[in-house]
């Protein structure tokens, strides 16, 4: 086959679909194309070219310069300028430095860089040998998390096949330049996937973050200068190498160039990972990418950002996606999650499910988040629990508010920002909690009424159902709940063939 | 000894050579999905039932891909042959996947109900 | 050294260009709260409260670990700032215990002035608190979980300081608690009990275990005779808790005290110095001439002794057989002194006044044991907890006229003054081991190299033509460095002196809370406490041990000579290696 045709496999293959056709892909450009465990099969299509090209014609002011221009921003989430790092870290003068690559995916529901490790393993190889020589490393490392088993265990497969090869070891492709890498594996813990708790865990200690200044690139691993990128940001590199900055600053938007890839879940037809060019609006990515809401349900909010991002509403929608505007618009890029809530969803307890993920993974070394969010969970807990109090969604937000501004690390800077925008942008869902103890969407459970309506045959399913005994009624007659005793379960209203049993949520003064 | 991209020429032509031993340029490629989202969704089997029913086939190539980023479409299969449009199965199991060479492999009939839209 | 301008609070100051936005606020009469931060260790910036506004930065930045740059303008007051810092009081405050009043850290609790300081009028975000958990599982120390604050002060002097690292945070988030290696009980950790961590806790998290309900309840008992003793760097340091200026020396108003506390004799572990001395000289001239392993370390250190069988056991041939002055003393009051007044041993109830929390553990030590098995040393209390006793009894300690230590085991020379400062025993073996071995006086007896509060001194003198090279670690960590040093070259040194607290006895984890406002662990109160025993010793008419007429006598009456029968019975021990959870056992090793 052609390799102009190989590489062309997803306009051909997939032409006919939107979700290919608006798509731009860089960092994802081998993913599903290639043997990720066949090294030939990357040398083939192109691979280790830019590794070439660096050691026989570019000085490492030459990459950095490159990579400045092409004006690549940190994936991970905070969208920091990938080349002024790659040169203040070149510029620090050391015996040792290294090269990193956080591979600590953490968001909920977020799995691009394990796509891209076990698909195009070489990728990152090479991305961070080009890196180690822009800034004088001999050494990197890949802090992934364990469990990713099949993405260790290609990523190991493409180390020791790229040191065979002389991508990496010694004297690497004739030049002065030598370079290795190792894995090292994370254990779990969000905060990890922070740089700093990063590098304290790869050290062997707790993974707890550090305070900045000093800043990585001056005293990070071991205290050495360091160079730490995520993966997507290393596997842009070789792209950027070969295609020239040029090309890929003329992709993408304002400060924001280049694709970003996004890990579209939630109430989305199609579920899955996209690589867009900066500058799509959501509408484009959710409906034309995404192919809309299935079920002919409402577009409610979309989650950017994961754990840390914020909700945006359907007049957000024609909201370019770049670092910029979704900061504007009141959340963020984050490393890529992108979660989209149909008008079934209760914007409260989605807040509330963020939380609860964030304050579990706290490291607890600074108060307001250990404390801070342990409290606003147990605020939104009685919020949704019909328990909220007048002032409480003041405090959420004075809280919120402290938390983003004193917390010590990026987690607890962004913990609150489901909260918060979910507050700016739907007050009335969280004023209905608690004035009215009510939630319109019927999803807090305490808040539900289950009753029984004229469709009831009297099959007693329902009663039977019951680990309560909260029904009552004569077989063949219309049953009743009794509420009190209800202890909302739901066990009933599954149990009924026949829609009799309705679930409501009533506003406390209706009842 | 020439310069990294020198070198790298030449490594490009032995992985070529290499990859014609493995079958690499047959007339029919099938790449079936194999990440782990991939093998959540039961692709370990998919791949089984094609290694072992075309194992004495020959111009046949079979490799395993990474995500491409369709979850809800997966496990995915690709079929390449030569002069022919490629065809994407979608949501493969070992029965479809039975029937793919059956029909599609052996006998050329693209099973369109069962393609990726 | 450059300077740079920056804005504080909007008024214009010239400040070093190396330094923290918390130390140019400091230098110019500003002291922003804080919490965590301490200068002697690694800033972690974990508490927040010491958060300022930078003009330009999104966030609130920490004081503590945020550098100064040209034209900064900070704002360390600001409405927002208050704010802020009153709602992370809070949070750390309503995760901790409302019973001040019970406690026992009350009046001198850090968090109970930054509260003052900050000024909390209203708790409006009180839920759940961390689960209850006391850890008394050790003699020495208690970890109370529910005070805990999770400043990280232990974990940083523990590892930085000491170089232990016995503790350290576990868990997440509002689950996170500051635990031994495992989840483990202080008892089976690594823990050196040395109590470092206690005098930098800012609450009652980390306290020494107290045993002065049972020292009350024991002075009410008409049937003891209750003794007392007193380590050397307690007088000068008890003072501090009655807000006498640090390094006063008041050993005659503790002396005094402790009488009217209800004890029937007061003696001085100054005495039992004197009487280490005696017996740690001769024992360092017999290994001079060949009779044991060189360099030989001393032992009066408790929370050493328990590092050094658990990280050292190669050298436990080169730790003086010596008991501790507290455990001598105990030894001999239980023995000779019970002899001399008619009394069995068990009639007596030993009480030391210690500045260490590591002796609590050490008079529980079977070894140190009295031949019936009971303890020499029956209750340890520290300097601490005497000035609680003495405030509860009543004693009002300032103005007491003060009185001598009963005899014969009150008297002491200068030598035994300067055990409680770092290089001090090393000073004083030398005094006495150089006129032992030569027979000449020595000329100077001010042996300045092991003096000062440096971690590691070195210094020689000549003995009958040999030099004699000698060498004092003072901290955990130090002495690590040390003995790493004197293992890899093992002619280096003949004589080595290891105390496990920064800055010797003086600095012991059993010490005075720092006062109102004062730094926890601070060198300059280490300073005047040093201070006041060198000026002791140099008060005193008898500055060699060997010289003292109560140990000549004891020796007459009791002992007959040095190294003798009976020192071996009272006076001397032996160690043996520990296997804490986490120190493997090798197959060889039983």
């Amino acid at each position: 086959m052609e390799k102009q045709k190989f590489t062309d496999r997803f306009s051909t293959v997939f032409a006919d679909q939107n979700f290919f056709k608006k798509q731009k892909r860089i960092a994802l450009k081998n993913c599903g194309l290639i043997d990720p465990e066949n090294i030939d099969d990357y040398i083939f299509a192109n691979g280790y070219t830019a590794l070439a090209t660096v050691l026989s014609e570019m000085t490492p002011e030459d990459v950095i310069k490159s990579v400045k221009d092409s004006g690549l921003r940190g994936r991970g989430g905070a969208g920091f300028p990938t080349g002024i790092k790659w040169e203040s870290t070149a510029k620090q003068v050391n015996d040792e430095k290294f090269v990193v690559c956080n591979a600590d995916e953490g968001d909920p529901g977020a799995f691009m860089d394990r796509s891209v490790i076990e698909g195009d393993p070489h990728a990152i190889v090479e991305g961070m040998a080009i890196g180690a020589y822009a800034i004088g490393a001999k050494k990197g490392v890949v802090y992934l998390r364990a469990e990713y088993p099949l993405a260790i265990k290609r990523l190991q497969k493409a180390i020791e096949d790229a040191r065979k090869a002389n991508f990496l070891g010694k004297n690497i492709l004739g030049s002065s330049f030598s370079f290795d890498m190792e894995i090292r594996l994370g254990a779990g813990a969000f905060v990890c996937g922070e740089e700093t708790a990063l590098m304290n865990s790869i050290e062997g200690k707790r993974g707890m973050p550090r305070t900045r200044p000093p800043f990585p690139s001056v005293s990070g691993l071991f205290d050495k200068p360091t160079l730490l990128n995520n993966v997507e940001t290393w596997a842009n590199i070789s792209s950027i190498i070969v295609n020239g900055a040029e090309w890929f600053s003329s992709i993408g938007v304002g400060k924001s160039k280049g694709t970003k890839v996004f890990a579209l879940a939630g109430k989305i037809t199609n579920t899955g990972l996209a690589e867009i060019p900066m500058g799509m609006t959501l509408r484009e990515i959710i409906y034309d990418v995404g192919g809309g809401i299935p079920n002919g349900k409402k577009f409610k909010a979309v989650q950017t950002g994961g754990p840390s991002g914020g909700c945006l509403t359907e007049s957000m929608l024609d909201t370019t996606i770049d670092y910029e505007s979704l900061t504007k618009a009141g959340s963020i890029m984050g490393s890529g999650g992108m979660i989209v809530i149909d008008e079934d969803a209760c914007m409260v307890n989605i807040a509330k499910f963020f939380l609860e993920f964030t304050q579990s993974e706290s490291c607890g070394k600074c108060v307001p988040c250990r404390e801070g969010i342990k409290r606003m969970l147990e605020i939104l807990t009685r919020i949704t629990d019909g328990e909220g109090q007048t002032g409480d969604i003041e405090k959420l937000e004075e809280l919120g508010n402290m938390i983003k501004k004193a917390s010590l690390c990026g987690l607890g800077q962004s913990a609150p920002n489901p909260v918060l925008s979910t507050i700016k942008n739907f007050r009335e869902e969280y004023e209905d909690h608690v004035n009215n103890k009510r939630c319109k969407c019927v999803v807090c459970e305490k808040l539900i009424t289950y009753t029984i309506n004229d469709k009831c045959i009297g099959c007693s399913a329902c009663r039977r159902s019951c680990p309560v005994g909260a029904i009552a009624g004569l077989p063949k007659e219309k049953h009743t709940i009794h509420e009190d005793l209800c202890i909302k379960c739901g066990k009933c209203f599954r149990s009924c063939k026949f829609h009799a049993i309705d679930k409501t949520s009533i506003a406390k003064e209706q009842k | 000894m020439g310069t990294p991209l020198c070198i790298l020429e030449e490594k490009r032509k032995q992985a070529k050579s290499r990859l014609e031993e493995i079958g690499y340029f047959s007339d029919t490629k099938i790449y079936i999905g194999m990440a782990t989202c991939e093998i959540a969704a039961g692709s370990v089997p998919v791949m089984e039932i094609f290694k072992n029913e075309l194992k004495n086939q020959k111009n046949i190539y079979i490799s395993q891909k990474g995500c491409a980023g369709r979850c809800n479409l997966e496990p995915t299969v690709e079929i390449y042959q030569k002069d022919k449009e490629p065809v994407k199965y979608i949501q493969v199991t070992p029965e479809k996947a039975k029937t793919i060479i059956e029909k599609h492999i052996k006998n050329g009939e693209i099973i369109t109900e069962w393609m990726g839209k | 050294m450059s300077t740079i301008k920056v804005f504080i609070n909007d008024k214009e100051y010239t400040v070093e260009s190396d330094i923290t936005i918390m130390q140019a606020c400091d230098t110019i009469g500003i002291k922003i709260p804080r919490l965590c931060y301490h200068p002697k260790l690694a800033i972690s910036s974990g508490c927040r409260i010491c958060i300022v506004e930078v003009e330009g930065m999104r966030n609130f930045v920490a004081s503590c670990s945020y550098p100064v740059n040209e034209g900064m303008k900070i704002h360390t007051n600001t409405d927002e700032i208050r704010k802020a810092r009153k709602d992370i009081l809070e949070l750390i405050l309503d995760n901790h215990p409302k019973d001040c009043n019970a406690c026992v850290r009350d009046e001198v609790c850090e968090l109970q002035q930054l509260a003052s300081t900050i000024g909390l009028r209203e708790r409006k975000f009180e839920g759940v608190k961390r689960e209850k958990y006391v850890d008394d599982s050790s003699p020495s120390i208690v970890n109370n979980h529910e005070k805990c604050i999770l400043c990280g002060r232990c974990v940083k002097v523990c590892a930085q300081i000491q170089n232990i690292s016995a503790i350290d945070y576990a868990n997440r988030g509002f689950n996170t608690v500051i635990v031994p290696a495992f989840n483990d009980k202080i008892a089976n950790s690594i823990c050196t009990l040395c109590g470092q961590c206690v005098n930098v806790c800012p609450t009652a998290a980390l306290t020494e275990k107290n045993y002065t309900q049972d020292v009350f309840k024991i002075l009410n008992d008409k049937t003891k005779i209750k003794v007392a003793q007193v380590a050397p760097s307690v007088r000068v340091a008890i003072g501090e808790a009655f807000g006498i200026p640090a390094g006063s020396n008041m050993e005659r108003e503790i002396a005094h005290a402790l009488k009217l506390l209800g004890f029937d004799y007061v003696f001085d572990s100054q005495f039992s110095a004197d009487l280490t001395i005696m017996e740690e000289a001769n024992e360092f001239l017999e290994r001079l001439n060949g009779k044991g392993k060189l360099p030989m370390i001393t032992s009066c250190s408790s929370g050493w002794m328990k590092a050094m069988e658990q990280f050292h056991p190669d050298l436990i041939d080169n730790v003086s057989t010596c008991k501790s002055p507290m455990s001598m003393m105990s030894s001999i009051v239980k023995s000779y002194f019970a002899d001399k007044i008619g009394k069995k041993s068990t009639d007596i109830i030993n009480v030391a006044i210690m500045c260490c929390v590591a002796k609590k553990y050490e008079a529980q030590r079977p070894e140190l044991a009295m031949e019936d098995g009971a303890h020499a040393t029956d209750y340890v209390i520290t300097t601490r907890e005497l000035a609680w006793m003495i405030k509860s009894a009543g004693i009002d300690f300032k103005n007491l006229k003060g009185q001598d230590f009963d005899a014969p085991l009150g008297l002491s020379t200068g030598a035994a003054t300067i055990f409680g400062v770092t290089g001090g025993v090393m000073e004083a073996a030398i005094r006495t081991a150089y006129e032992l071995a030569t027979n000449k006086p020595l000329e100077n007896i001010d042996i300045t190299s092991v003096r000062g509060n440096e971690g590691i001194k070195e210094g020689s003198i000549e003995i009958n033509g040999q030099e004699i090279r000698v060498a004092v670690a003072s901290g955990l960590g130090n002495a690590h460095k040390l003995l790493e040093a004197a293992k890899k070259d093992p002619n280096k040194y003949h004589f080595i002196e290891i105390m496990a607290c920064p800055g010797g006895c003086i600095g012991g984890g059993g010490q005075p809370y720092a006062g109102i406002r004062d730094l926890p662990f601070d060198p300059k109160l280490v300073n005047e406490r040093a201070k006041a025993l060198y000026k002791a010793d140099e008060l005193n008419k008898i500055r060699r041990s060997h010289e003292n007429p109560a140990i000549i006598k004891l020796y007459e009456d009791f002992l007959g000579k040095p190294l003798g029968e009976k020192s071996h019975k009272y006076l001397h021990t032996h160690y043996k290696q520990k296997f804490p959870k986490g120190i493997i056992r090798k197959s060889k090793e039983k």
